[in-house]
């Protein structure tokens, strides 16, 4: 169900729109262009609440971006087989550990393969090399697993199941791999963009300005093109898409490529946000994707960026009077209370009933 | 070949189907339609008149017999194959995209021929003319009525050879209903081949060209919609009364 874009969608992406327009004036204006890291520390100890809650929620809202890039494919599979696919994560994670790999200048190996040496492509071709191989994992496991199973009209409930098994099988492949420490994509320290009280890494300024990019393109696709308003069609009614002479089959193959390619960009950007990812890198935020792609509206792929906005400004925020440790809960508390008082989710709609 | 016989569009030959395997709806069921002909499937109950039209729409198995269009057996193809040899079916419930606009669901309609999409719009926008003005609509937001348009100009979109209807009256008021039998009729008179599954009986025999009586899987008999709409059996079993 992702339906067109109606008022409410207009009036969320409006004020968005507002607040990024409001941003990059102030970073203009405010800040003057970017500063060098090493001399600048704008909140210093002693910082008022006010300015540390919007400090937080510009930090909130770039980690909402990105984290709605990664969950949008979760959003768009459920969308079209319904599935909630819990091996998401590790695409995340993967898309982030194979641009470290193809990019470091450590030495790295392969399980089973005898040796080490080192790749070190630019950080800029490892990651769309990684981009493209995380495209045709997916490609690969629909093929092999996930359309072979709707083949044999398992059900979505059995599908999950499978889906949480290859998520642990997965997430030990990936420690295999990699091991249990972090790695860092890139060890430049990238500086800041200050305006006034306030500041946003350059390197984090990067990823939100790729991630509302691809986005962009995410949205365009489904609401500009033929085939995205197929994928619209099969994910309002798989039936009637196959009797209107779709090939409902390629075009799930499409979106399996897609969301899997798009949950690899979202972990290399998130790893550089993050300064860094491991081999559960993933596992971690799978729950806030559910949760963002729960609070925006099952199955809409717009709910997902709205949702992924919320999650991101409510953990984000929420630091500033509860443990870090604790942000992710929070978010969380979000979701069962959003749930509560609209139960479709912030996007979602009820549809007329004949 | 007798010009008769290659008047003939779709020959069901002996079909047996069903969803669960060794268990059968359709019994060995047998009959023809021409070319141009509208079509009326009435029976009672569990007699497999959806089967029937799903069988040959390829949504349910089909485990003896073929369905032949146009001299090529079509027996269990897929949904799309069908629709690229100028099958269009219109389900009974669901039958269209709620988030997609009334403009978007015709789209999809015309979605293995989007070169011939403008010119099909243009011969749906004849006959639905309200469906091309409120065209930015979201299909969700519309009443039975009016998303049973939106379900037959979505199969019309292809220029099909020949239309399914699974009981397009279905859960429609009265004079809903009677527009649907009277639109029928027209797309009929456009010259598509109509097959239609029908409740109403009656409404349904004073409109088609040809009926068939499904009785436990089978075609019991055929007539023509006058002749069955005077037949006692008919009368007895599926009409009630003689009536108006």
């Amino acid at each position: 169900m992702f339906t067109r874009p109606d008022r409410r969608f207009y009036r969320a992406a409006a004020l968005l729109l507002v607040a990024a327009a409001a941003f990059v004036i102030a970073t203009l204006v405010i800040g003057g262009g970017p500063a060098d890291a090493e001399t600048v520390e704008p909140v210093a100890a002693g910082t008022s609440t006010a300015t540390l809650v919007i400090q937080n929620v510009i930090n909130g809202l770039a980690f909402g971006v990105l984290l709605a890039l990664a969950a949008v494919g979760l959003s768009l599979i459920f969308g079209t087989t319904g599935l909630s696919n819990f091996a998401h994560g590790e695409q995340v994670t993967f898309g982030a550990l194979l641009t470290f790999f193809l990019s470091t200048n450590e030495q790295v190996t392969i399980p089973l393969v005898p040796g080490s040496f080192t790749i070190g492509l630019p950080l800029w071709l490892a990651a769309i090399i990684a981009v493209i191989v995380s495209g045709g994992t997916g490609w690969l496991q629909d093929k092999l697993l996930w359309n072979p199973l709707r083949k044999r009209r398992v059900a979505v409930l059995q599908q999950m199941v499978v889906s949480i098994g290859l998520s642990l099988a997965l997430l030990n492949m990936l420690q295999w791999w990699m091991g249990a420490s972090r790695h860092r994509l890139t060890n430049a320290s990238g500086g800041r963009i200050t305006f006034g009280d306030f500041y946003i890494g350059t390197q984090t300024l990067m990823s939100v300005v790729i991630a509302s990019i691809a986005l962009l393109a995410v949205a365009l696709f489904l609401l500009k093109t033929r085939l995205g308003r197929a994928t619209r069609a099969i994910s309002d009614n798989p039936a009637l898409a196959a009797a209107s002479g779709i090939r409902v089959d390629s075009i799930i193959r499409l979106v399996w490529v897609m969301s899997a390619a798009l949950a690899g960009l979202g972990g290399i950007l998130l790893a550089l946000f993050d300064n860094g990812a491991g081999f559960d890198s993933g596992a971690r935020i799978l729950l806030l994707m559910f949760a963002a792609v729960t609070l925006g509206g099952l199955g809409q792929a717009f709910g997902a960026l709205v949702g992924a906005l919320v999650v991101g400004v409510v953990s984000e925020v929420s630091t500033v009077v509860i443990a870090p440790d604790m942000r992710y809960a929070s978010a969380l508390g979000i979701l069962i209370i959003v749930l509560l008082v609209r139960p479709q989710g912030i996007l979602g709609t009820k549809e007329r009933v004949g | 070949m007798t010009a008769a016989t290659q008047d003939v569009l779709i020959t069901a030959d002996d079909v047996w189907a069903g969803y669960i395997p060794g268990v059968s709806i359709l019994n060995g069921c047998s009959l023809e339609v021409k070319k141009g002909e509208l079509i009326g499937i009435i029976g009672p109950n569990g007699a497999g008149k959806s089967t029937f039209l799903k069988a040959l729409f390829g949504l349910v198995p089909v485990t003896e017999g073929k369905f032949v269009l146009d001299g090529d057996d079509i027996t269990n193809l897929r949904a799309d194959q069908l629709v690229k040899r100028g099958i269009g079916f219109v389900p009974q419930t669901n039958n269209v995209f709620p988030s997609l606009t009334i403009l978007e669901n015709l789209e999809m309609g015309a979605y293995q021929r989007p070169q011939a999409f403008k010119e099909r719009l243009d011969v749906i926008g004849d006959l639905f003319p309200v469906l091309i003005e409120r065209k930015n609509q979201r299909a969700g937001s519309l009443s039975g009525g009016e998303r049973q348009m939106v379900a037959m100009a979505r199969a019309l979109m292809m220029d099909p050879k020949v239309l399914l209807l699974d009981e397009p009256s279905a859960g429609l008021s009265p004079a809903r209903q009677d527009e649907t039998f009277v639109r029928t009729r027209d797309i009929n008179k456009h010259g598509v081949t109509v097959i239609m599954v029908e409740q109403n009986a009656r409404r349904c025999l004073q409109i088609c060209d040809r009926g068939y009586v499904l009785d436990q899987g089978t075609a019991a008999y055929t007539a023509t919609g006058q002749e069955l709409l005077k037949d006692p059996k008919v009368i007895e079993l599926y009409l009630g009364t003689l009536g108006a």
